[in-house]
């Protein structure tokens, strides 16, 4: 019963010609924990999700998915 | 474009709260292996491994304090206070074990030897705590990194 969440961040950089430190310093985060977002290592508080979004002027959706979790068969 | 990617392949840089605590980490082996080096080649009835640990840890947070101060862009984040937080409760439980154990020998076996027995089992259980604590922490950040 895993369920995943997905992200953009990388694409939606990359788009804009944008690295993690500058990504990083528009949110108030490290680059590590850029990192570890985009490789769906961390989940961020849902005030950093919003932030990304914001940064990329998208709505929260576009840069998380939510995969839900498969339900067991009986 | 290649420039965007070139940081995140670099993945063996660490944060300043990570080399922080490998600093801490180094601090406290080297500290131990000196304390072993010390009690097979001392008499009794010293204590200077106290006192040093007390000074190396004043003056690493000395050293700490100047560097944030030097470089003020570093950034704590929320990652880092989940980080911190679960270490702060890896401690936690070992300061308790530890208490507990303490506790039960003291019940067991009344005044126990003598205050610095009692002083000295503390203080250790103070560094095993901060040990696990730091490794903990580490061992989370690599996860996540």
């Amino acid at each position: 019963m895993t369920a995943y969440l997905r992200n953009t961040i990388r694409e939606l950089r990359a788009a804009r010609s944008m690295t993690q430190q500058e990504l990083a310093d528009l949110i108030a985060v490290t680059r590590q924990t850029v990192n570890a977002i985009e490789g769906d290592k961390y989940s961020p508080s849902l005030e950093v999700a919003f932030r990304i979004a914001h940064v990329f002027a998208v709505p929260l959706e576009q840069v998380f998915q939510y995969i839900p979790p498969r339900p067991r068969l009986k | 474009m290649s420039n965007i990617f070139d940081m995140e392949n670099n993945m063996s840089r660490l944060s300043f709260q990570e080399k922080m605590l490998w600093a801490q980490l180094l601090g406290i082996v080297a500290v131990v292996v000196f304390y072993g080096h010390f009690l097979v080649h001392s008499g009794p009835g010293h204590h200077y491994f106290h006192a040093l640990l007390l000074v190396l840890l004043f003056l690493f947070a000395t050293v700490r304090m100047f560097l944030r101060r030097r470089s003020g862009n570093v950034v704590e984040d929320e990652r880092d206070r989940s980080i911190a937080s679960i270490g702060a409760r890896w401690s936690n439980i070992i300061l308790w074990l530890g208490l507990v154990i303490i506790l039960v020998l003291y019940w067991d076996r009344g005044s126990m030897r003598s205050a610095n027995f009692l002083i000295g089992i503390l203080f250790h259980l103070l560094v095993l705590a901060g040990s696990v604590r730091i490794i903990r922490e580490l061992i989370a950040y690599r996860m996540s990194a």
